[in-house]
């Protein structure tokens, strides 16, 4: 077997092209499904038993299926829909929309239950005691426990980042040209199936690795006040 | 000033708090004693609504609350009569020293920065930690917290501050660095209601004592009284357990 190491460095020139395209596609969904999730967490830890049940099932079956299903439900479903139901054509929309869509929805799903999970870490008794000197939930929430909350929640959230970073190159299956859409377009014009995903492999695992690295930056930078330890004289 | 009418508590079937009735002046240190499960810590914690009492009434200067009716927002205007001093002291570990003693102030109290940043100053000052004023709860000993916890309560300058077992969670190292803070406040004249394990001292710095057991008050009365002349049997069983045996001079 013989690499063609040309067309790798080829490749990785054309695939670098879409990154920013890809990182759009990951992120936009990822900051949608923050806000997403911010409200159908406060939702599950309410007593609106309706709402909180169908919030419920939000998370429940976004969670339980496969982001591919995601999509082609989205996809074929929002477009025969239109056609059938409304009489329109959805041709216009340009397919990574739908992408888009699908992702935010299942973003908003999983960081629903991050946040709920940071929250949760928070110890009860600090907001005892912001509550015992007379600060509202408002207040208590968004001074007390949500900046303690988001320190905890980071390595979760880099676990997402990287999950919708990889996650976009399912995007591909509707004709949407992202990282392995390119490679599989320069593959299948040359032929050259392996170095094509060995380069698209590569700038994957470089942005992934970039995003750790931030990650880590960001944890060291806010979790000072934890870190430190006891000190022995008073 | 702080009047308590009728408190009931139960927890599903477990009736803890079965008609209280107790009446606090102003400038009065009362000692709430006895034996775990009597219900004193809950007891304190209905008076700011940590828990809500099924029934009775709660009355704090002229702010009287029905615990069945009381409004969400009447609730909070009762707790900026009041803080507390918890036993696992309950900082915010995010903020600094002086942050957390300068939250209620800037958060509740709208105080502006300068004048927040005074106050808090003054008092750590007073707890004997000013120089640890950028400090972050984590690495403070637990006595270092726990003035911290007093500093926080002290800065709202509240009507009554309410402790709950203070000193509990500390090594008896500790201890005494707490107690004398707490002596030293009572001095000033500020209106307290301790719960607590520590006898002596609460024979030592309070104007009344409140012995509980099983959810009712059995007996009130100064620290002479209930310590040298107790009427009850289990007032009689409990502090007579509670007398250290044996004495060391160091």
């Amino acid at each position: 077997m013989q690499l063609d190491f040309n067309f790798i460095m080829y490749a990785l020139k054309e695939l670098s092209k879409v990154i920013p395209f890809t990182l759009f596609l990951a992120f936009t969904p990822i900051i949608l499904g923050f806000v997403i999730g911010l409200i159908v967490a406060f939702i599950r830890m309410s007593d609106l038993k309706i709402i909180k049940a169908c919030a419920n099932f939000y998370v429940s079956f976004y969670r339980g299926t496969p982001v591919i299903m995601h999509i082609f439900i989205i996809y074929f479903g929002f477009t025969n829909l239109a056609q059938e139901v409304l009489n329109v054509s959805l041709n216009g929309i340009p397919l990574y929309v739908f992408v888009l869509i699908a992702l935010t929805l299942n973003a908003g799903a999983f960081l629903s239950e991050i946040i709920r999970s940071g929250i949760l870490s928070v110890s009860k008794g600090q907001i005892e005691a912001a509550q015992s000197i007379g600060m509202t939930m408002s207040q208590t929430f968004r001074r007390i426990i949500f900046p303690q909350a988001i320190v905890a929640a980071i390595p979760n959230l880099t676990n997402i980042c990287t999950a919708f970073l990889h996650a976009t190159s399912i995007a591909f299956l509707i004709s949407v040209t992202e990282i392995t859409g390119t490679a599989n377009i320069i593959a299948a014009s040359n032929l050259k199936f392996l170095e094509a995903f060995i380069a698209a492999a590569v700038i994957y695992w470089v942005i992934s690795i970039l995003i750790e690295v931030l990650s880590a930056k960001i944890e060291k930078k806010v979790t000072k006040h934890i870190r430190s330890g006891v000190v022995q004289n008073t | 000033m702080i009047k308590l009418e009728n408190i009931h508590k139960s927890f599903g079937k477990m009736d803890v708090l079965k008609g209280i009735d107790l009446e606090v002046n102003k400038g009065d240190i009362i000692s709430i004693l006895g034996p775990s499960g009597s219900g004193k810590t809950t007891l304190l914690r209905c008076i700011n609504f940590l828990e809500k009492a099924n029934e009775g009434t709660i009355t704090i200067d002229n702010l009287s609350l029905n615990v069945k009716t009381a409004a969400k927002k009447d609730i909070i205007a009762l707790r900026k009569k009041t803080a507390m001093v918890f036993q696992s002291y309950n900082l915010f570990q995010h903020k600094t020293v002086l942050q957390n003693i300068t939250e209620g102030l800037l958060v509740v109290q709208k105080k502006p920065v300068k004048e927040a940043k005074e106050i808090a100053l003054e008092l750590l000052k007073k707890v004997g930690l000013e120089h640890k004023a950028d400090a972050y709860p984590s690495e403070l000993s637990g006595g270092q917290q726990q003035r911290v916890g007093i500093a926080r309560a002290l800065a709202l300058n509240p009507e009554v501050i309410l402790f709950d077992e203070p000193t509990s969670a500390l090594d008896p190292e500790l201890v005494g660095e707490v107690l004398d803070v707490i002596r030293k406040i009572a001095k000033s004249g500020i209106t307290m209601i301790i719960v607590t394990h520590e006898m002596n001292f609460a024979r030592e710095v309070s104007s009344r004592i409140v012995f509980m057991d099983g959810g009712v008050v059995l007996e009130e009365a100064e620290p002479q009284i209930i310590f040298n002349t107790p009427k009850h049997e289990r007032t009689k069983q409990f502090l007579k357990r509670l007398t250290p045996e044996l004495t060391f001079d160091i």
